[in-house]
């Protein structure tokens, strides 16, 4: 008698849709197809909807103009600075958080209200507090990827093996060398699973702070672009964007890759 | 996390609420832009009883609901197809990822070209942004449906319709659900952020206007708004739903 499977958990909508080498390249045949119609009917002087060839002259334009490497830095400088500081904070606070059930308690509300408060809602504000420097960005986006790794760490830290404990107390580890090589290794695996989740949001956070600043980011240059009316600049930033956002992604899955090694869980 | 409101969490907002009023009186802390509970209370009286604020929290809220039922409608259609099809699978699947890695904030000017300063270009905006989560999901779901389940449909000589009727589809609900919840997140996130970079109006737009008055109590109002707007959504999803996986989802 067969019995049924059990319920299984839903798809984290992160997953690529398309596995395997060779169908990640055929997967493209949709993107090539609809730009190869976009090229044939599009009016390359439209105002709507340039071709996709003036994307890349427009794209070359402000590259020979020196201005796309300093953008490409500039963005990436923030984000990544912004994400590395969220992660570490989001874990430190969540594997406190997830250890000590009265600061837990305490803290409930407030982590809830900001949690579901959407992160680019805080940029004008840190914009007054903190000016329109970098300093404001990397706090801006850290903020916003803080969420995703706390509550994974502090989900991991509150329901850690007991077992984990036996061994510093067998050992006779002190605080910190319990927490260092214990506590940390053991929470790595939902700190990166958090980072992965908030790449994506601290990518958009990082983009809005430019756009909303004028900086000289991807943001800024696209903001720039849609006020003197350059539509394929701003295809051009669109894509360049996305490439990042590729990038970033592909940089954060093989981080959880090489942590993941050997482990059966999640 | 826990809907439950933990007493000990509200007394120790309130009571930084109140250390925060209290140092500011005191004159310990003079932060220009960061105004204590008292003057943020009173801003929000003042925005509610001219209609402000209660208009831009509908016009928000309009919009990423509006924005949500197309998002959820075209994004679980298509995923049903895709996790219907292989074929379509292998041919758009990366083209979907890449279409998926476009940072939705930078449509802002692409939509802003197409509409201008107008509700269109909000909802453009938003529902790009959340037609991803329930593709991908219903995808997924449709896409794995155990085998067993499927070999039950061909024991009991049921047709192609049939079979994605009454095995595939109710298999695929719980996907089909959390992508409706995930997408709800993101649709209020590109809301406001659309507010804030486009359309000249809803809660985004009064935070940026307050800002750029240097009204930092009524920019805080707004906040406090659209904090409270994300929190009644997020409790409406997780109605429809339960917790996502991996313990909450990023807004």
């Amino acid at each position: 008698m067969t019995v049924l499977p059990p319920p299984r958990a839903p798809t984290p909508p992160t997953r690529s849709l398309a596995p395997g080498p060779v169908a990640r390249v055929q997967g493209l045949a949709l993107l090539a197809v609809v730009l190869l119609v976009w090229q044939l009917r599009g009016d390359p002087a439209s105002p709507f909807f340039p071709a996709p060839s003036a994307w890349w002259s427009a794209l070359l334009e402000l590259h020979a103009a020196g201005r796309v490497v300093p953008a490409l830095a500039t963005t990436l400088g923030a984000f990544l600075a912004g994400l590395v500081t969220g992660t570490v904070v989001g874990a430190v606070v969540g594997a406190l958080l997830g250890r000590v059930r009265g600061v837990d308690r305490a803290a409930g509300p407030t982590l809830e209200f900001l949690r579901a408060l959407p992160p680019a809602a805080i940029v004008p504000l840190a914009t007054l507090l903190l000016g329109f420097g970098a300093a404001m960005k990397v706090t801006v986006v850290g903020l916003a990827a803080t969420w995703a790794v706390l509550l994974q760490a502090r989900a991991a830290a509150g329901s850690l093996d007991a077992t984990l404990e036996d061994v510093g107390r067998t050992l006779r580890l002190s605080r910190w060398r319990w927490l260092a090589a214990v506590l940390a290794p053991s929470l790595a695996p939902a700190v990166l699973r958090g980072l992965r989740l908030s790449t994506s949001t601290a990518l958009v956070v990082t983009l809005v702070a430019e756009y909303l600043t004028g900086a000289r980011g991807i943001g800024g240059l696209a903001a720039e672009a849609q006020r003197t009316f350059q539509p394929a600049r701003v295809y051009a930033m669109l894509v360049l964007a996305a490439a990042t956002s590729v990038l970033a992604n592909a940089l954060v899955t093989a981080a959880q890759a090489r942590v993941a090694t050997g482990r059966t869980r999640d | 996390m826990s809907a439950r409101l933990h007493w000990t969490g509200v007394v120790a907002l309130l009571g930084a609420a109140t250390l925060w009023e209290l140092a500011v009186a005191g004159g310990l802390v003079t932060l220009q832009f960061l105004p204590p509970p008292s003057e943020v209370a009173r801003a929000t009286v003042e925005l509610v009883a001219s209609g402000a604020l209660p208009a831009a929290v509908r016009h928000t809220v309009v919009v990423t609901l509006v924005g949500w039922l197309v998002a959820v409608g075209v994004g679980t259609l298509a995923g049903l197809l895709l996790g219907l099809s292989p074929t379509a699978r292998r041919w758009s699947g990366t083209s979907i990822d890449a279409a998926r890695a476009v940072p939705p904030v930078l449509l802002v000017p692409v939509a802003l070209l197409l509409f201008g300063f107008d509700v269109r270009m909000e909802l453009l905006v938003v529902v790009y942004a959340g037609v991803w989560p329930p593709l991908v999901a219903t995808a997924g779901g449709v896409g794995g449906v155990p085998a067993e389940l499927l070999d039950v449909a061909r024991t009991l000589r049921l047709s192609r319709a049939a079979t994605v009727r009454r095995v595939v589809l109710p298999a695929a609900v719980p996907d089909v659900l959390v992508g409706a919840r995930l997408s709800l997140t993101t649709c209020l996130v590109l809301a406001v952020v659309a507010e804030m970079l486009g359309n000249p109006a809803g809660l985004g737009n009064g935070i940026i206007r307050a800002s750029q008055g240097l009204q930092p109590a009524a920019m805080l109002a707004h906040v406090v708004a659209t904090g409270l707007l994300g929190i009644a959504l997020d409790a409406a999803a997780r109605s429809l739903v339960g917790r996502a996986p991996g313990g909450g989802a990023v807004s």
